[in-house]
């Protein structure tokens, strides 16, 4: 399955891609992400409770960040298990400068398997953009409070 | 398939489930007829550790004309509707919409109550509901309040339903005059929810549509009003380039649902084609 689309976040870019690349404000920003700790080098490991109202999953992930071009640049590549099946996907993120503020231009892949495919397939590319509007309406809020804090 | 382990409470009354919801909170799922409940709990896509039952309040399960409206209980079942004699002379699209609904299983044991609140995408209710302009009674810890449809699905799998709060039931005035009603679906093979659903509902006056309502299901992640084709219709005579050009916007400004099964372009492109048949029926039973 595609997921692709442009963001418009009111943040200077260096703010937005600090954001992004921070596992504290990814934490806060993922819908449904309850910890987040980092493993290595751009390598994190989460626990995600992922669903839409009141269907959920519970998958535990690791979140890798590569082809890293501060401050434009990057590819996420995530891997999670859980009970009704698993997710893998990857994606590239590119930042562009767009007036005061920052275009996020987003396109990923990712594949759904196991029970949650087989049973949740109609729903999963509306769950996915739920998601993606919900993370980014968050990241808008958390670039905003960074930006009046410093 | 099997699901987590849970408590079972029968709630007598609506009373009593606003007050078990209340004691219960998160923990707590109302269960209604359980054909989506129950499934996603075998799947552990949802573990409640209560189930309220609220299928047995009599209280509930109603079809009636009262104060110019008609008014259907919340645990109503489908095959109810479908054979309710009230309804099959003043708003024959509900018993076609739930004709069409399911299978026999999950027409005796689903709900209306149940099939709006959960707000599933490709339900069949919320096509029939919208077009109808109905509005979704609610009952909280705060009291009654009624919920426009327009206002009711917020999103996939999302109302606006508050925390607490149990749906009572389901009232709409019947369209009056020379009325024309029709719902249409394409059927998922498998699952038998609506790739696309279309419920129509035309009056018609001096052959001319004096008002209408359209309603469209499975196409977007919330079901919707087709506005542009209501636009299209309204004040207009209901020939065949009429009600073809007015089909044309089903999916004016929608986002399109996509998988597997149906992309995004082909379920526009069903939705047009859809609409016009329901359209065309819904106009030929007006006269």
């Amino acid at each position: 399955m595609k997921i692709e689309g442009t963001q418009k976040i009111s943040a200077a870019r260096e703010r937005v891609f600090e954001a992004l690349t921070d596992p504290g404000v990814l934490q806060k920003c993922i819908p449904g992400c309850e910890q987040m700790e980092k493993t290595g080098d751009n390598q994190y490991s989460a626990k995600l409770s992922a669903g839409v109202g009141p269907v959920k999953g519970v998958f535990t992930a690791t979140i890798s960040l590569a082809d890293l071009r501060r401050p434009e640049h990057y590819r996420l590549v995530v891997e999670g298990k859980g009970q009704p099946g698993f997710v893998k996907g990857s994606g590239e993120l590119n930042l562009i400068e767009d007036g005061g503020g920052t275009s996020i231009q987003y396109s990923g892949d990712i594949n759904v398997g196991g029970l949650l495919a087989s049973v949740g397939q109609r729903m999963i590319q509306g769950a996915a953009n739920m998601m993606a509007g919900k993370f980014f309406s968050a990241l808008e809020n958390e670039t905003a409070a960074g930006q009046k804090a410093s | 398939m099997i699901p987590a382990d849970f408590d079972y409470v029968v709630a007598k009354s609506l009373d009593e489930a606003v007050s078990l919801l209340a004691k219960h909170k998160d923990d707590a799922k109302l269960l209604a007829g359980g054909h989506s409940l129950l499934p996603a709990m075998k799947l552990r896509l949802m573990q409640p550790k209560v189930l309220i039952d609220i299928s047995r309040i009599k209280d509930l399960s109603y079809i009636r004309e009262e104060g110019g409206q008609i008014r259907i209980g919340a645990a109503t079942t489908h095959f109810q509707i479908e054979t309710s004699d009230l309804l099959r002379r003043a708003c024959p699209l509900l018993p076609e919409t739930a004709t069409n609904l399911g299978d026999m299983q999950v027409r005796n044991k689903g709900t209306i109550g149940g099939s709006v609140a959960h707000a599933d995408p490709a339900a069949d209710w919320p096509a029939a509901v919208i077009a109808l302009n109905a509005e979704i009674v609610a009952v909280g810890p705060k009291g009654e309040r009624a919920i426009k449809s327009d206002d009711f699905f917020v999103d996939m799998l999302t109302t606006a339903l508050q925390p607490g709060e149990v749906v009572k039931e389901i009232r709409f005035v019947a369209p009056k005059g020379h009325v024309g009603q029709a719902y249409m679906k394409v059927r998922h093979p498998a699952s038998g929810f609506a790739v696309v659903g279309i419920a129509v509902t035309v009056s018609v006056d001096g052959g001319k549509c004096s008002s209408c309502g359209v309603g469209v299901t499975g196409v977007s992640p919330k079901p919707y009003r087709a506005k542009g084709v209501e636009g299209a219709l309204k004040g207009a005579a209901l020939d065949a380039k009429t009600l073809g050009a007015a089909a044309s916007h089903a999916a004016d400004g929608a986002q399109l649902n996509s998988d597997l099964f149906a992309s995004g372009e082909y379920r526009k492109h069903l939705a047009q084609v859809y609409t016009r048949r329901a359209l065309e029926t819904a106009a030929g039973r007006a006269k």
